[in-house]
């Protein structure tokens, strides 16, 4: 499970840093306007938390790729009943009637 | 534990499996190492680490030398100043660093990791101190399996109090390549920093602490993007960390005394070493793994054990592929660096630098910007004339004062009216400077007639730049 949170984390977290800068290169955050008001008060707010939004954004992006890269035995009902399952088997723990 | 026994017995494997961030792995305490390659890698480690934490003190031409000044949007590199403008510079060093690293590691593989990569530094560094708080490999082993007691949580709290306070130093700096330094110092020292540096500094003292001090190896094998396509730039003929097999093997224990040829044994004495030393956890003689940061510490422990056998070093040493198989001898290794990869890397990365350079050296530190103005699209002056009005933005990049001439051309008789006489920008200053410009409407062609107005500063005509726009006739 840890693993697998790293997999989400790390890899955004890579993309939003050059994400950010390219952004930022771009556009000076204290000339962003939203409805003719300045979206920030300072710029390192603004990388701070454009790097965050960035980051937020692969976050959700990796985190899909990780739901929908489970195989169809993860999905899918155990035909087995559970004290039946292979030791090691996932679905195996927890249950009621598993020694 | 006695160098002959290389593992220990699977039930103490057991009990120090710990579950990682990554996978179940068994907590790597490496024997600390001397020799050759150490001294070197702590040279380098010193070197690193001057420049990283002196290079924001420095000071040049009255500012801090080295500043990536985020909040003002300029970045000062010696003598050199930056702006947002200029990113395709700063894009040019990061592909000039990413094509010298091709290079180095086509020639002799993973120096960077072995040696400057901060995180082996940093972990090299967070070693020491464990090394001096905790004892060594087998001290460190011991207190991990041993119950929490006052010993154990005051050593435990001395290493990481040192841990921290290098962490935090690290963090600090960092933020200062970003935020004048001196001005962060003594807002730290009055507890004052702003929010956002504060939140930086803790953001990567926690990234170093974390990283240096219980990832390491493992940032190294599925954190780092590099340790995973290095290997595209290997060939046969580059420089790895090897393990002789047909040297070693057999290999087997034997006394220092004994006939070990005879006994039909490889000079390998299967002491183990090699394993223990490696930071990573690998044993070098399964050959060429990517787990392998470069850093010949089995190089160094190796050697020693060789010598104390009285058998010749370099059972382990820096060879190519090519030399194990027997093509060409280790002296052969320098004329076999000169192959075409290394020429087409070197080739690519003497023409980036070249670019570079001449780019740089032709840049011109004057930016234009013409601005119609919106209102008015078109008026008529007493004259008859058609005059329309704009507005010039001039960003005067360099670090002194210069006066400017403008000049335009696009229309017959085009006259150009700056009520600002005396037009001049200071050091790194955006003058906005209205203009008028009347053309007779005799000799306009169409609505609008495509205009190019230039500016020229008045002492260096190569200060010069040149902006579109256009005249409309109503």
């Amino acid at each position: 499970m840890l693993q697998r949170l790293i997999t989400i984390l790390w890899p955004p977290f890579l993309i939003a840093g050059v994400a950010d800068a390219l952004f930022f290169t771009l556009f000076d955050p204290l000339q962003l306007l939203y409805q003719q008001e300045p979206v920030f008060g300072s710029r390192l707010a603004a990388y701070t938390v454009g790097f965050f939004l960035f980051w937020l954004l692969g976050i959700g992006s990796s985190a899909l790729t990780c739901y929908f890269q489970r195989g169809a035995d993860e999905i899918n009902h155990c035909p087995l009943p559970p004290s039946q399952r292979p030791p090691g088997c996932p679905k195996r723990e927890g249950c009621a009637d598993c020694q | 534990m006695d160098p002959n026994t290389p593992t220990p017995p699977a039930s103490e494997t057991a009990h120090d499996l710990e579950e990682s961030l990554y996978a179940v792995r068994q907590k790597i305490q490496p024997r600390a190492v001397h020799g050759w390659f150490a001294n070197w890698r702590l040279a380098l480690v010193l070197l690193t680490q001057l420049v990283y934490y002196g290079l924001p003190w420095l000071r040049w031409d009255g500012h801090q030398a080295v500043l990536f000044d985020l909040a003002a949007r300029k970045f000062y590199i010696f003598g050199l100043t930056l702006w947002p403008q200029d990113f395709i510079w700063l894009t040019g060093l990061l592909v000039i660093s990413a094509l010298s690293l091709f290079l180095f590691t086509a020639v002799a593989g993973r120096l960077w990791c072995g040696y400057a990569c901060p995180q082996t530094v940093y972990t090299e560094i967070f070693m020491w101190i464990e090394e001096l708080t905790e004892g060594g490999h087998l001290a460190r082993k011991k207190l991990d399996s041993s119950p929490w007691n006052i010993e154990k949580a005051r050593k435990r709290g001395l290493k990481h109090l040192l841990w921290f306070l290098i962490a935090f130093w690290t963090g600090f700096t960092f933020v200062g390549y970003f935020t004048p330094i001196t001005l962060l110092g003594k807002e730290l020292a009055t507890f004052s920093t702003g929010g956002w540096e504060t939140f930086w500094v803790f953001f990567y003292a926690f990234a170093t602490w974390g990283n240096a001090g219980f990832m390491r190896e493992q940032v190294c094998k599925y954190m780092c993007p590099y340790a995973r396509f290095q290997s595209v730039m290997f060939d046969s003929d580059t420089l790895t960390v090897t393990y002789d097999t047909s040297r070693g093997e057999p290999r087997g224990p034997r006394s220092r005394k004994a006939d070990y040829k005879a006994l039909g044994l490889g000079d390998c004495v299967d002491c183990g070493i090699c394993v223990q030393v490696c930071p990573t956890g690998i044993d070098i003689r399964r050959g060429l793994q990517y787990e392998c940061i470069g850093c010949a510490a089995c190089i160094d422990g190796c050697n020693q054990v060789m010598e104390k056998m009285g058998y010749p070093k370099g059972l382990i040493r820096y060879t190519t592929e090519n030399v194990v198989k027997g093509k060409y001898s280790d002296s052969g290794i320098l004329g076999h660096v000169f192959r075409p990869r290394v020429l087409v890397y070197g080739a690519i990365l003497l023409a980036v630098i070249g670019a570079f350079l001449i780019t740089l050296a032709n840049r011109v530190p004057l930016r234009l910007e013409v601005i119609r103005d919106r209102l008015t699209l078109s008026r008529t002056t007493d004259e008859g004339r058609l005059e329309n009005l704009y507005t010039l933005q001039i960003l005067n990049m360099e670090n002194q004062r210069h006066r400017y001439r403008i000049s335009v051309s696009g229309a017959d008789d085009i006259r150009i009216v700056v009520d600002d006489k005396n037009l001049q920008a200071g050091p790194q200053e955006t003058v906005q400077v209205p203009i008028r410009l009347q053309v007779d409407p005799a000799s306009l062609k169409g609505p609008s007639t495509p205009i190019l107005i230039k500016v020229q500063a008045e002492e260096n005509p190569k200060l010069t730049r040149e902006a579109k726009s256009s005249f409309l006739r109503r």
